[in-house]
């Protein structure tokens, strides 16, 4: 078994290398039966990672611990569906999961690009064969997941906070997200080696970034839920390297989108685009070379692992090759128009994007520093959550107002007069919110009172449009009000599956404000029958159990809630002691109350039957942070979902032979 | 942009520099220090404080350290810990819920401790 998987490895790198070699040599001398074969390459190489994965999908499944792989990450008395997630819960197993993945996603490509844009495939594929022999060959020279040892009798077992739903599906999601960003950099290298100076990539490759980007998106709201209920702290984000590692590709790739759709509509920002999809395809990279490559224990630990060097190594190669390409094909980037106000749609798309990308580079030297500092000064400096949280206020704050006025104002140059008819009702609405607010007391916080005013205004904003959009539209049609509303938003999906991902990101916002300036904390010891009180609630202590569960022994304090007088029920905050892998885990309690999205959120430590020590959270608006994810994948799916009209549109600009079959 | 960063930077200065514990002599602002719990843990972070020894990682500079706050269930001798706290008499008092456990990657078990 472990032979197979090492062979269809190195079957995966050979034909890599050959899509690689081969298709250079096939896009230089415009030879198409020898590009084809380059293209069949890839679509073989990912039949060879399918091989791999299956393998070692197996031999996790069947305990066989003669893979050290699986020694490592598994036990007998893991439940199987964890034994399955232990395939991405080490370094080499989440290796194999990026290349079969990107083998995958390649594969993929090339089918629909053979249709769409068999033009730009060409150069295409040796961009993505690139890519492919550097992760076959980590897998197959630094970091197998194939090594065999004599088997031991039981294995090492998993970490278990990974022992989790949310541990199933987040890092497949982030990882679907990493090598989704691929795609759209591979056809832009293409075209750019091609000498295309035409916006085809951008319109080829628009579904690729939305899929990427909606998946890394999600998998991090799922990441952040992981660590609300699991590592239990009662945060869900604390501007850990690992969970930037996520962030920065994810704010790259909004800012490409956003900029992106001013290329294709104004022939603007064609260098701008180029270097942001290098940009977020690096800091994929980079992403996954934080989290695997252990330079954030220390620069020591660094260059003792096998893979970081690697890995640091490639991005190099990444990003001075994507430069030096871009650079000699400079004159093809020159923009079709200008800038003609910075009162206008466009420039608000740019400012969005420099804030975007301000935010991100400071989150990137927030990374770095104690990196930097340790190799200068032989001292690391670390930044912490006060640094970001500066920033997220200082460039969060006007990127949340330029979602309420970027899709009101016009293209071009928007005169002053009309800017003033069309945002008095936003405007109005915001200031009256903000008054209502700092009545009610929201004055606590400044910055929390400015975001809710801000957001207020966003929402209003595109409630006036989606309603404006339906008036004229019934006007023109007729029919009724819910028609003519479906009838606009089937017709303009891009714009529309937009604004609801704008709503979402208003609703995330409302969260996040809501749960970090208006919380509330309070711990305190308890005996038996003691309680404290915390906002309207008063919590008291009942006394403690003990259980033995699946694989821990599980203890757990009784704590009666009750809130204004009304008796709501018994949680059970405690520790989870794990058996096998002699770790203990913080089993966080929490209530929501489903009216207004309020969490009560209990940590029990020090549990016996005389005593607890409690700790209570009331976070406010919290449950609005997850609601904004699936409003957040709703809005992406819109904006995604194939429309006929758009294909013709594109295909009267394209070629009908170019985008008539585009999926 | 750079503007708000320089602002920033001038009002609220660097980081907090990491230090192991060899290098602890004579620093007296906040600090964030990196090492090896080693020897006996006594007290209560939940009473008058937990009292225990961090060592140099690789080396055998120690100092004895006291903390309240919450402790992460990683926590125990042998362990790689940091934690932001000054040096007082001698003593290093850590300041309350800073001390976190350090782990190579969230994703990776850490299996050689105990």
């Amino acid at each position: 078994m472990p032979e197979l998987g090492r062979a269809a490895l190195i079957v995966c790198l050979a034909l890599a290398v050959y899509a690689v070699v081969a298709g250079t040599f096939a896009a230089r001398t415009r030879r198409r039966r020898l590009a084809e074969s380059a293209e069949n390459a890839v679509l073989a190489s990912f039949l060879g990672a399918l091989v791999a994965a299956g393998v070692l999908l197996t031999a996790l499944v069947r305990n066989d611990f003669s893979f050290v792989y699986v020694w490592r990450h598994t036990s007998l008395e893991l439940p199987r569906a964890y034994t399955v997630s232990a395939f991405w819960g080490g370094q080499e197993g989440s290796l194999l999961l990026w290349l079969l993945v990107l083998t995958g996603f390649s594969a993929a490509a090339v089918l629909l690009g053979r249709r769409s844009a068999p033009s730009l495939l060409a150069w295409t594929v040796p961009v993505l064969g690139t890519v492919m022999v550097f992760f076959s060959f980590l897998l197959v020279a630094v970091a197998s997941p194939f090594t065999t040892q004599a088997a031991p009798a039981d294995g090492l077992g998993l970490n278990p906070s990974l022992q989790n739903p949310y541990m199933l599906a987040h890092p497949p999601f982030l990882y679907l997200g990493f090598v989704g960003l691929t795609i759209p950099f591979a056809f832009a290298m293409g075209a750019l080696l091609a000498r295309r100076s035409d916006e085809l990539w951008v319109v080829v490759t628009r579904r690729w970034t939305l899929v990427a980007w909606m998946l890394l998106g999600f998998g991090q709201l799922l990441g952040a839920h992981w660590a609300y209920v699991e590592v239990g702290w009662g945060g869900y984000f604390a501007w850990d390297p690992v969970e930037n590692a996520a962030l920065m590709p994810w704010l790259a790739a909004t800012a490409f989108l956003h900029s992106v759709m001013i290329q294709e509509k104004r022939g603007m920002l064609k260098i701008w685009n180029v270097l942001l999809v290098v940009g977020a395809f690096a800091l994929a990279l980079f992403g996954t070379f934080l989290t695997r490559s252990g330079i954030l224990s220390s620069i020591h630990s660094f260059t003792e692992s096998s893979i970081g060097p690697w890995f640091l190594g490639f991005i190099g190669v990444v990003v001075a090759g994507s430069i030096a390409l871009i650079v000699s094909r400079l004159p093809l980037l020159r923009s079709k128009t200008r800038l003609e106000s910075p009162v206008s749609r466009e420039a608000t798309f740019l400012y969005n994007n420099l804030l975007l990308i301000a935010f991100c580079l400071t989150i990137l030297w927030g990374v770095a520093y104690p990196i930097l500092t340790e190799a200068l000064r032989g001292e690391p400096v670390t930044v912490g959550p006060p640094y970001y949280n500066f920033f997220l206020k200082a460039f969060g704050l006007p990127l949340l107002i330029l979602m309420g006025i970027g899709p009101l104002i016009a293209w071009r140059r928007a005169s002053l007069r009309g800017l003033g008819r069309t945002f008095a009702w936003p405007i109005g609405v915001a200031v009256s919110s903000g008054l209502v607010l700092l009545a009610l007391g929201a004055g606590s916080s400044i910055p929390g009172l400015v975001g809710y005013t801000f957001c207020a205004f966003v929402l209003a904003s595109i409630g006036f449009e989606f309603a404006r959009g339906t008036r004229a539209r019934q006007a023109l049609a007729g029919g009724s009000w819910p028609a003519a509303f479906a009838q606009l938003v089937g017709r303009n999906r891009r714009r529309y599956g937009g604004y609801v991902v704008h709503a979402a990101i208003v609703l995330l916002a409302i969260g996040v404000i809501g749960s970090s300036a208006y919380d509330t904390t309070r711990e305190q010891r308890l005996r038996p029958g003691e309680s404290m009180g915390i906002g309207d609630y008063r919590l008291t202590f009942k006394g403690a159990t003990s259980e033995r569960g699946a694989n821990a022994v599980e203890v757990r304090a009784l704590i009666d809630v009750e809130r204004s007088g009304k008796r709501l029920g018994t949680l059970r905050p405690g520790k989870n002691n794990y058996v096998a892998e002699q770790q203990v885990s913080n089993e966080a309690a929490i209530r929501s109350d489903r009216l207004n999205g309020e969490d009560l959120f209990l940590i029990a430590e020090q549990v016996t039957a005389e005593s607890v020590f409690l700790k209570a959270l009331v976070k406010p608006l919290v449950n609005l942070i997850w609601l904004a994810g699936f409003v957040f994948v709703g809005g992406a799916l819109i904006a995604l979902w194939p429309d006929a009209r758009e294909q013709r549109r594109l295909a009267l600009r394209y070629g009908r032979h170019e985008a008539l079959a585009r999926a | 942009m750079l503007a708000v960063f320089l602002v920033y930077t001038s009002i609220a200065g660097g980081g907090t520099p990491q230090l192991r514990p060899s290098e602890l002599k004579g620093r007296t602002g906040e600090v964030g220090l990196v090492g090896k719990v080693v020897g006996r843990v006594a007290g209560d972070a939940r009473g008058d404080g937990l009292r225990f020894r961090i060592r140099d990682v690789e080396g055998t500079a120690a100092v004895p350290v006291v903390y309240r706050g919450s402790v992460p269930e990683m926590f125990r001798t042998g362990r790689d810990i940091a934690l932001k706290g000054r040096l007082k008499n001698g003593t290093f008092v850590g300041t309350p819920g800073t001390l976190v456990t350090k782990c190579p990657s969230k994703y990776v078990p850490e299996k050689k401790a105990d």
